[in-house]
């Protein structure tokens, strides 16, 4: 579903990305480990074509994102660590624009409630004006949007950083629901116990390189910290 | 769905710009200060208008009472004074009988006061030099002059800009800067969609207010303004205010197509006001006032003093001759249809006529020199916008320079009707029957054609559509290439 | 302390390229604007003079003559162009320079440069003055927006404050800064000025003129205190750098583009002047009604100039009409420019909130710009008209013609020519000046004060962080 193929990039002397192939399939949990500065975000954006590979290509259920960028993000939904969402409106107003945006249709009431509510935000708080929305509240409406997108992909950096423990873990059952539903799920984050939990897979970045790619067998013989720390120190 | 995309960024910013209060207030701040500009030029106009009126009454009047007393003289009733004798041509052809000249204010003359301020709508025409009257100017303060006045065309050309620069200078920036860029680009949307519907939402509500308060302030209070013509001119005004509206959206496109911050942008947009509407304009007067510069104003009073001096030595006798009506009354009687034109005022008027032949070619080129003035502004006003607007709007008022170079070249035509007319009467003593009051030449204003004011305005609304097209060009071709990190 | 403080802002300013790319440009354009005043100033001031000289040698040279046609004749006079038009030409595009002397009525100063220019002339005129009146005050904006808003965002400001530095000191280390930027730019120009104004100086008003200089500095001194404080006020107060560079910007284009012609059309509305046409036909009305009054009086006669009058009292008449109309003329005229006066005070007083019509009026005043010295030239304009309309209806009284029948066969000569004197005008003095502008300075304190007062509110010791 989610492809880099070769993938490098270059921000002037510094290469961020540096001959990066990775797969995500439909119904798989890709989880991407790596230092500040890995290029971990760099490979997002590139799947969002907020910016172009210098080599390589990047690839969205088959189709190049560089052809067709507009068609690309009708398959994919994106959480980053911060969801920003505009102050001045209400939660649902906010899922009820992006959500049009994202399929072109509009949703009644109705349907935008059950989907906050199935993202876990209190019915309550859906109308009080997202400047006053905890980092947790509105981390939940971009899942509500991400959930309203019915998307085949989703993207997500650092999706729990900064949530609470209670919050984290009702992430992750989202997150095995969407797997289960056949969504291929490509997320970053420094947390290795979470990404013990839930990632079917997982990936190691150093340096803009991808140094280690292990599945979810490999991963019940191996301590994960341990393995992490091994290509650290390398 | 891609109208439909359009669609909704463009109610969804309506929706953010209300709830954040920036377009009720920036609308209602911008409505206020448009109205009070229009309210200042209807009343300021209409001012105009009556004391136009007020001056033609009056010569009306006069002229009433010269047939009048025309008439009882030629029945031998009355007996006139020298200097008001409605027999006397002499007389009736300087201040007795002298006609005005006005320009009448324009249908949309409420929009730009442009140069009437400074420059008098009338002028009383006598056999005297045109030296004697040209120069008046209108009274005004001269500290007000310098301040400039408040009507549209300064809400327009300085304020317009501002406003839109208020609700776009953040057009993207806020969205970068508050992260709701990223997700918005996570959809299925373009940077060039997304900004043209900011820009479309933003226009549309601003360039409304600041076309149809002026407007349908002038078609409900200026009922001059309800006919075919007038109603072509408001249409070109629309088109010039909406396209200078343009640029500056345009403006703040480029500026927020670089990655840089709200301030920043605020920055960049107020320092190419600054250049190009405060500064641009001030440099091109002074620059064409050093390309074609006026000949000297003292040099024409030299030359007007030593024209006359002239002028007296040849008429020396004429002007020694002493008036006669003491030892004979009868003098002051016309009779057999002759009157005796006294040897002073005959000499006055060869002596006027005889300045205004010699100063004709110097002060031919002082129009000469504005003229050409003007026409290195019109070719280099394109170097700014606000150039080519200001004086578009100013002679879509009719108060721009060239209408008043146009009423002043007929002024000057009717002066020398007016000469010509007296000219034999005076000289050949002849005087002044009723048929003369009928056959006297009448001010007859000639309006610039409609065509010829088309012509001027569709240049000026070509300049400037193409300063939009390049600029905006340059800005979307530099959003294609902006990234949303 | 504040010394530091100041350094290190000011090298900010110049690391950031702020000073090098606005301030250049500032300076460029004052330079430039200098330049252009003073060859202006030089040219016409030239001009001007040799002109009155001349004038005058042809009144003298005159052919003998009937003196009332000489005084129809008249003679011109040019008002000269005050060293300091080089800094300030105030209201000279909008007045004329020159007067002609005729019989009769008192003349218009005529020939406005303006109306010899395109309708760009109404944009404004590029010279020193508008410069630092309107462009100097966004320079320090852009210096001094971010001088606390900045520091508040970076985090330096919490930095700083855990070090004990005091606020005040801070307050008065940027205003120090601000200070040392906006001079830097301005001192080439300062420079330039002086230079200008010493060299055009006539030798024995070079004190006048150097006065007028050193308090022209000082109003401006004054003029960008205040912007320096109250943008330091604007951003100490505001939550972001943004919302100060807003709020500023928002000021400053309400306090010199807007504010000024509003109070304008505001003053015009208070102290309404009267349209040409009305005044014209004011004048004339009271003209004719004292002009009957007084012959009818003096002549026993109703019409003026009539046959029943003999000739030989013309030159009595003559003098009867002109003394009835000085009186008229200067009750009209005097209101007109009294109106004037009052518009332009009360837009001074306004000079309390909107302090650029306070500086304004000022540096016209002190550059012999202003509508006072304006008026000063045509009230001795039409003093020397005055003078020789009396020395020629005396003369026409002296030579009366006794056989009461001949008036304009009479022939003066030269010597009579001579009577009248040159035009000898000089230009008000420094302390005339004052007396009028005095208030100028008052108000300017005034406001300086208030922008401190509200600068040290809003850096209280305990400072926002
Ligand atoms: N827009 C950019 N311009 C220049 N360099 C960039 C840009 N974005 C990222 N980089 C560089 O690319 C490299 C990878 O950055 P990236 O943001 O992908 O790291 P990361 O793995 O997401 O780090 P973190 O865990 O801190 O989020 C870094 O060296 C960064 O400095
Ligand atoms: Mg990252």
């Amino acid at each position: 579903m989610l492809e880099a193929l070769n993938v490098s990039k270059d921000f002037g002397a510094n290469r961020a990305l540096d001959k990066v192939t990775l797969r995500v399939k439909p119904g798989e949990i890709y989880c991407l480990l790596g230092a500040n500065g890995a290029g971990k975000t760099t490979l997002i954006n590139l799947f969002l074509d907020f910016i172009e590979p210098t080599s390589g290509e990047v690839r969205i259920n088959g189709r190049k994102v560089a052809d067709d960028p507009l068609s690309t993000k009708r398959d994919i939904a994106y959480i980053p660590e911060q969801v920003m969402l505009y102050g001045v409106l209400s939660g649902i107003e906010n899922l009820k624009y992006f959500a049009a945006l994202a399929t072109g249709e509009r949703h009644s009431r109705e349907q935008l409630l059950a989907l906050l509510t199935e993202a876990g935000l209190p019915e309550a708080a859906a109308d009080g004006r997202v400047s006053t929305y905890s980092k947790g509240m509105r981390q939940k409406v971009g899942i509500a949007i991400a959930l309203a997108k019915n998307a085949k992909a989703l993207l997500l950096d650092e999706p729990t950083s900064g949530l609470d423990p209670k919050a984290a873990s009702e992430f992750s059952q989202l997150l095995a629901k969407a797997r289960d539903r056949g969504v291929a799920v490509l997320t970053t984050t420094h947390d290795l116990f979470h990404a013990k939990q839930t990632g079917t897979r997982i990936g190691i970045m150093k340096q803009g390189r991808l140094v280690a790619d292990l599945s979810s067998q490999d991963l019940s013989h191996t301590d994960l910290e341990t393995l992490y720390l091994q290509h650290m120190a390398a | 769905m891609k109208a439909r995309t359009f669609w909704l960024v463009f109610a969804h910013e309506a929706r953010v710009l209300i709830a954040d209060r920036t377009l009720p207030l920036v609308l209602t701040l911008f409505a206020l200060l448009i109205g009070y500009a229009i309210t200042n030029g209807i009343v300021e106009i209409r001012a105009r208008d009556a004391a136009v009126a007020s001056i033609l009454t009056k010569q009306n009047e006069r002229n009433a009472r010269n047939i009048d007393q025309l008439q009882r003289i030629n029945a031998g009733i009355e007996t006139p004074a020298p200097f008001s004798n409605a027999a006397d041509p002499a007389n009736v052809g300087g201040g007795l009988g002298g006609r005005f000249a006005y320009v009448p204010t324009s249908a949309l003359a409420p929009m730009a006061f442009g140069q009437s301020d400074m420059i008098p709508n009338y002028y009383q025409v006598t056999y005297r030099s045109r030296v004697n009257f040209m120069y008046d100017s209108e009274i005004e303060n001269p500290w007000n002059l310098l301040s400039g006045r408040f009507d549209v065309a300064f809400v327009i050309v300085y304020l317009l800009p501002l406003f839109i620069f208020a609700m776009s200078y953040n057009l993207l920036s806020a969205e970068r800067e508050q992260g709701t860029l990223r997700m918005l680009l996570s959809q299925p949307l373009t940077l060039t969609k997304l900004v043209l519907a900011k820009v479309s939402i933003r226009a549309g509500t601003i360039l409304t207010c600041a076309i149809l308060i002026p407007v349908a302030a002038l078609l409900i209070f200026r009922p001059e303004t309800r006919d075919a013509v007038s109603l072509v001119q408001l249409a070109a005004w629309a088109v010039l205010v909406c396209a200078y509206g343009l640029f500056w959206f345009a403006v703040a496109v480029i500026a927020n197509a670089f990655s840089r911050s709200s301030a920043a942008n605020a920055l960049v947009l107020v320092g190419s006001w600054v250049v190009l509407v405060l500064i641009v304009p001030v440099l091109l007067n002074l620059a064409v006032s050093v390309a074609s510069p006026a000949p000297s104003r003292t040099e024409l009073a030299t030359q007007t003093r030593l024209i006359t001096v002239d002028g007296l030595r040849r008429y020396q006798k004429l002007f020694s001759a002493d008036y006669r009506y003491s030892d004979k009354p009868d003098l002051l009687l016309p009779k057999d249809g002759r009157f005796e034109v006294q040897s002073r005022p005959k000499a006055a008027f060869m002596l006027q006529r005889d300045v205004e032949a010699d100063i004709q070619k110097l002060l031919d080129r002082f129009d000469a020199q504005l003229e050409g003035q003007q026409s290195l502004v019109d070719r280099w006003g394109v170097i700014s916008p606000a150039i080519i607007v200001h004086e578009g709007l100013a002679a879509l008022a009719g108060n721009g320079s060239q209408r008043y170079l146009h009423f002043q070249r007929q002024v000057a035509t009717f002066h020398a009707t007016w000469k010509q007319f007296f000219e034999p009467r005076i000289l050949e003593s002849r005087a002044m029957t009723e048929a003369d009051f009928a056959a006297m030449p009448t001010w007859k204003w000639q309006e610039e054609t409609l065509r010829r004011q088309l012509s001027d305005l569709s240049v000026r609304a070509i300049q400037i559509l193409a300063l939009v097209l390049v600029v905006a060009g340059i800005g979307f071709w530099r959003l294609k290439k902006s990234s949303a990190v | 302390m504040i010394r530091l403080i100041a350094q290190r802002e000011f090298t900010e300013f110049v690391r950031d390229g702020r000073l090098l790319w606005a301030g250049g440009i500032m300076l460029l354009l004052i330079v430039t604007a200098l330049g252009v005043g003073w060859q202006r100033q030089s040219h016409l001031h030239a001009e001007r003079h040799a002109a009155q000289h001349l004038d005058y040698e042809d009144w003298l040279k005159q052919d003998e003559r009937h003196p009332h046609d000489a005084a129809h004749q008249g003679m011109h006079v040019f008002k000269p162009e005050p060293p300091l038009s080089i800094i300030d030409p105030g209201i000279g595009p909008y007045v004329g320079s020159t007067i002609w002397l005729q019989a009769h009525r008192q003349s218009e100063v005529k020939f406005r440069p303006a109306q010899d220019a395109t309708g760009l002339q109404r944009f404004g005129t590029f010279s020193a003055a508008w410069l630092v009146q309107i462009l100097a005050p966004l320079l320090i904006i852009v210096f001094g927006f971010n001088a606390f808003a900045g520091e508040r965002e970076l985090g330096t400001l919490r930095q700083l404050m855990s070090l004990g530095v005091s606020s005040r000191a801070l307050l008065w280390g940027k205003a120090l800064a601000l200070a040392m930027g906006i001079g830097v730019l301005l001192v080439p120009g300062v420079v330039v000025a002086a230079a200008a104004v010493v060299i055009e100086s006539e030798p024995g008003r070079l004190l006048d003129s150097a006065l007028r200089f050193l308090m022209l500095g000082l109003a401006y001194a004054v003029y960008l205190a205040i912007t320096v404080f109250v943008v330091l006020a604007v951003s100490a107060r505001a939550s972001s750098s943004r919302v100060a560079l807003i709020s500023l910007l928002a000021l400053w284009i309400v306090g010199v583009l807007l504010a000024p012609r509003v109070m304008s059309d505001l003053s015009r509305h208070v102290y309404p002047s009267p349209s040409r046409t009305e005044f014209a036909s004011d004048l004339s009305t009271d003209l004719k009604s004292e002009h009957d009054k007084a012959w009818r009086e003096q002549f026993g006669v109703s019409t003026g100039w009539g046959p029943d009058l003999p000739l030989s009292k013309w030159g009595v008449a003559l003098q009867v009409n002109d003394h009835v109309g000085y009186g008229v003329l200067d009750r009209h005229f005097g209101a007109l420019w009294d109106t004037f006066e009052k518009q332009q005070r009360m837009q001074e007083w306004a000079g309390l909130l909107i302090p650029v019509l306070a500086v304004r009026s000022l540096s016209m005043g002190l550059s012999g710009t202003d509508f006072v010295q304006h008026r000063d030239f045509s009230v001795a304009a039409e003093r020397q008209r005055r003078v020789v309309q009396d020395i020629m209806s005396h003369d026409l009284i002296d030579h009366a013609d006794p056989l009461g029948d001949r008036h304009f066969a009479y022939q003066a000569d030269k010597e009579l020519w001579a009577k009248v004197p040159p035009f000898d005008y000089q230009t008000p003095s420094l302390a005339v000046v004052l007396r009028h502008h005095w208030s100028g300075f008052a108000i300017l304190s005034a406001v300086l004060a208030a922008a401190v007062a509200l600068a040290l509110l809003f850096v209280p010791r305990r400072l926002p962080l």
